[in-house]
């Protein structure tokens, strides 16, 4: 009777001990990232700042995320979110070579529709000459492919998510460069471009107000980044001054 | 009987959870892939990580694993022959994390998978730190 128990008891810590692995884990519900994007405020909120290929067990918006081999990869400001690392002031529409800035070798190009002034935590390649830089801003000033153009009707819905936000935006104070994606004629069907001609909504945060005079030239023309689409356009240039601004000191984050 | 029901029950338990095999030398570090481990570890601490000595684990991720904590974060560093079969282990690392947060990625021959199952690392910036800091 004792040999039995002890048989049966061998058994148990055996079976026990095969059903239980302490690695095992089903992926089912994990989702893949790559790159640093927001957490959902249901997780948390906040910054996810792992750059590599990751997972989790949350699921991403289609505007503000793209697929990259599998993963997704986020396209929009992270500084929105609380993003606290270093940063680089993008202006309107621009592509963005993922597999740069996630150091892999699988050619991607995504496409970032916000409008106006945003950030990223990367900057263009050196090398890249379809951008400019003007004012601590880069401007997209390369010949846009039909993939960007058609993409863009869906895309830049993006806008309706920051629109509304309220955080530290770049300040842009120069003119656009030549050739920059947002003023440039032939992109898309410009069609029934309205000008607002009513001052500007200049929204700033209320860290950067003190200290800041805005210059609204008239007249004011935009055809701006809302191409497409019969869109109001209220993206005049606005030329902002930030006394004692000082800073752009940023480094390459890779 | 008994005695030999007791061995065989610790045998299959042992080789269920994992026990350690080190081989003398940094506690943990021993296998035939101790010195890419070694190395890994090392990075870690020169980043300024703090990881817990690695004891072996028996695991379907590879046959030369050992696991540990880095601050609250689980890891498992596998070393495998060749970068190529690191590589394609990591599939097998996202298995072992499981249902959280958490990253495998190869770094030549060597696996790291690290896993935040007590959501100590919200912000992901250990588990960065970890993958970065490990020599390529």
């Amino acid at each position: 009777m004792v040999r039995m128990r002890t048989i049966y008891l061998a058994i148990a810590v055996a079976v026990l001990a095969l059903g239980v692995p302490a690695d095992a884990g089903p992926k089912g519900r994990q989702v893949r990232y790559v790159g640093i994007h927001p957490i959902p405020k249901s997780e948390g909120g906040g910054i996810c700042y792992i750059e590599g290929p990751h997972v989790h067990i949350f699921a991403a918006n289609k505007l503000e995320y793209r697929d990259h081999r599998g993963s997704n990869y986020f396209v929009g400001d992270p500084v929105a979110y609380g993003y606290d690392g270093p940063k680089y002031a993008y202006k309107g529409h621009h592509p963005i070579h993922v597999n740069a800035v996630v150091d892999d070798d699988a050619d991607d190009t995504e496409y970032c529709y916000i409008e106006g002034p945003h950030y990223h935590y990367f900057e263009p390649a050196v090398a890249d000459t379809d951008f400019k830089l003007a004012g601590d801003a880069y401007f997209y000033v390369g010949e846009p492919p039909p993939a960007y153009v058609e993409a863009r009707p869906a895309m830049v819905k993006i806008n309706a998510v920051y629109t509304p936000m309220v955080y530290t935006r770049p300040i842009v104070t120069v003119e656009p460069p030549s050739g920059w994606i947002g003023i440039r004629a032939g992109i898309g069907v410009p069609a029934a471009v309205v000008v607002d001609d009513r001052p500007a909504a200049v929204v700033v945060d209320p860290v950067v107000r003190a200290g800041v005079e805005v210059h609204i030239p008239t007249p004011t023309l935009s055809i701006g980044i809302g191409i497409g689409g019969g869109t109001v356009v209220r993206d005049r240039p606005v030329y902002v001054r930030e006394h004692d601004r000082g800073h752009r000191k940023y480094k390459k984050h890779r | 009987m008994r005695g030999i029901s007791i061995l065989i029950a610790s045998a299959i338990a042992c080789g269920a959870i994992g026990c350690d095999k080190g081989k003398g030398g940094s506690p943990g570090l021993g296998g035939p892939g101790g010195g890419a481990r070694e190395g890994v570890v090392e990075a870690w601490k020169k980043g300024g990580l703090t990881p817990s000595p690695l004891t072996a684990a028996q695991t379907p991720v590879g046959k030369d694993c050992q696991s540990g904590t880095v601050g609250a974060v689980d890891v498992l560093v596998c070393v495998y022959p060749t970068p190529a079969e690191a590589k394609a282990a990591e599939e097998a690392g996202l298995a072992w994390v499981g249902d959280t947060t958490g990253a495998a990625q190869a770094r030549g021959a060597v696996l790291i998978a690290a896993a935040d199952r007590r959501k100590s690392d919200p912000s992901g910036r250990t588990i960065n730190q970890l993958m970065k800091l490990a020599p390529k």
